[in-house]
């Protein structure tokens, strides 16, 4: 249609956030316009959309498998999923078009593994999931998120903090490709245990995960095929909520998560998470 | 346009995948569409500027249009008088593919009425290439087929799976209650034997006719008229479509003109 995107743009005038009455030529705009902040952090990963074709009122679905209709100049990464139980033809974002073709799949959520292609078994990011449980508020997640960065920092650990769009919080430490994901998921553990014995708030079981007025340390994530939400993904969240990285520094009490959306994010002058992928680090501690 | 070439192209994409179970026993395949539509089809535009025309959706009481969000579904049950679903009580009957081909029972393939015969897919193997192979001998050399179902898309099918050309094939049938029984037709019953000099006769003609079966005998004239048709209007000047930019592609169409140049820096 136009020589500026291979995409062609579908139903543009679909309302995919009824409550704002923000339309899909929006959420397209969004992406296009935060496409020079986010591509870095898709780049050969596999990305599951959470697709809301008829809006978040209408509830999303999952889709792992290049759809059907997939044009030939989307890349696809091929591999066995041990949840599905069959190989799975994986999208793959290298570059805007399949962004903007995500986009207007109505692929508002897009989550990546914590491991490339290159390298699918070995991680370069452990992530720390910092799920609270109401009546936990996010003055408390905040807190527990710098009280696992001191015990980080002491370990000489450099890490990079996001919202989760939702409740929560995510710690991402960039690692070099050697560990397999039963050693960063045992990483992970480790720190939601020692934890948990300092902090009345902390869980670090999965079991314990759902207890009203915890806060559980989620290392469940750190596996073979599991994604969380991309930086800069949009939630199909009221709000429209978007997965911001932040400096530390912002992580001040009384900071809502819902600050930070589609409308707020792209006045936001700096990209916190720049030196994500050049600060790989080793998780032996010296 | 597409150039037309002999064969139907096999897709790209499969329509299914999962597995063929037999008791125990599972065999991973993948489904592709084994019947490409070769029949045109053409858009309706506006005979003064040549633009296509949309379709909407118009209220019969008061002409109004209605968006497809403020729609429901009527099952019309006698003239005008319809009960009304929502999309959850539709969904909440819809069956649920469990990503499997149960085969419970194996028929003599001729046995088969080829009236049931619906749509057919041909059966890759799923890394599973040695049951696979095995399944396939197996029952085109008993000359045999499996019958059992599979929920494809929403809708749950009768299915039957065989051999042909070195490939396991999976044909879904109609229900018994979809094809009329021919028994049911009033003429029918009203036929007479034919007398034996008439038999005689007509038995000449038919082995005077007879040959084998080869389907490429047989062409699409119509397809090829409008395929020569539509070459020559090309060469004479097509009817161009305007599709007016609307504002939301202009926004967008800024966005990325910013963005690229971001990216290219």
């Amino acid at each position: 249609m136009d020589s500026l995107t291979k995409v062609s743009f579908t139903n543009l005038e679909k309302v995919l956030y009824p409550g704002l009455e923000l339309k899909k030529s929006r959420v397209i705009e969004y992406y296009i316009r935060i496409a020079p902040r986010m591509l870095g952090s898709l780049k050969n990963r596999v990305i599951v959309m959470n697709r809301f074709p008829d809006g978040i009122d209408k509830g999303g679905f999952y889709e792992k498998d290049a759809p059907a209709g997939t044009p030939p100049w989307i890349e696809t990464f091929n591999t066995y999923s041990q949840t599905a139980e069959r190989e799975i033809d994986y999208v793959v974002c290298n570059n805007l078009d399949t962004l903007i073709w995500m986009a207007n799949l109505a692929a508002l959520e897009i989550n990546i593994t914590l491991s490339t292609i290159d390298n699918y078994d070995t991680p370069d990011l452990v992530l720390f999931d910092i799920d609270p449980e109401p009546p936990c508020s996010f003055d408390d997640v905040i807190d527990i998120a710098f009280s696992l960065k001191e015990k980080l920092d002491e370990l000489n650990f450099r890490t990079f903090v996001k919202t989760s769009a939702k409740k929560g919080l995510h710690v991402v430490l960039p690692i070099r490709e050697k560990y397999n994901f039963r050693q960063t998921r045992e990483f992970v553990h480790q720190f939601g245990k020692f934890m948990a014995q300092e902090s009345d708030l902390v869980v670090s079981e999965a079991k314990n995960s759902m207890d009203p007025g915890t806060i559980f340390i989620d290392y469940l994530q750190n596996t073979r095929g599991k994604t969380m939400i991309a930086p800069y993904s949009l939630r199909a969240e009221p709000k429209a909520t978007v997965s911001t990285p932040l400096e530390w520094k912002e992580l001040k009490k009384g900071l809502r998560p819902d600050e930070f959306n589609i409308f707020t994010v792209l006045q936001r002058k700096n990209d916190p998470w720049e030196g994500l992928l050049t600060n790989k680090q080793a998780l032996e501690v010296e | 346009m597409e150039k037309d070439t002999d064969r139907a192209k096999p897709s790209q994409r499969p329509v299914w995948s999962g597995s063929i179970t037999i008791g125990l026993v599972n065999v991973p395949v993948k489904l592709y569409t084994m019947i490409r539509d070769r029949s045109f089809s053409f858009r309706l535009l506006h005979n003064e500027d040549g633009q296509p025309l949309k379709y909407e959706r118009v209220c019969i009481k008061d002409d109004k249009v209605v968006d497809w969000k403020d729609t429901v579904k009527g099952y019309e049950i006698r003239k005008n008088e319809f009960i009304v679903f929502k999309k959850e009580e539709l969904d909440a009957i819809r069956p649920e593919s469990d990503e499997r081909i149960r085969l419970d029972k194996f028929v003599s393939l001729l046995s088969i009425d080829s009236v049931y015969f619906d749509k057919s897919y041909i059966m890759v193997p799923d890394r599973s290439e040695e049951a696979y192979s095995l399944l396939m001998t197996v029952i085109q050399q008993l000359g045999k087929a499996g019958m059992g179902k599979v929920t494809l898309r929403t809708k749950e099918y009768p299915v039957v799976v065989y051999e042909y050309k070195g490939a396991l094939i999976l044909t879904t049938l109609r229900y018994a209650n979809e094809v009329v029984n021919p028994g049911d037709m009033e003429e029918l019953t009203l036929l007479k034997k034919p007398g034996k000099k008439e038999m005689e006769l007509a038995e000449k003609i038919i082995k005077d006719l007879s040959g084998d079966f080869d389907i490429a005998e047989y062409r699409d004239g119509y397809r090829e008229k409008m395929e020569q048709l539509i070459e020559t209007k090309m060469k004479g000047g097509v009817v161009v479509a305007q599709v007016p930019k609307k504002e939301e592609v202009k926004e967008l169409m800024v966005a990325l003109q910013e963005t690229i140049k971001q990216l290219s820096k």
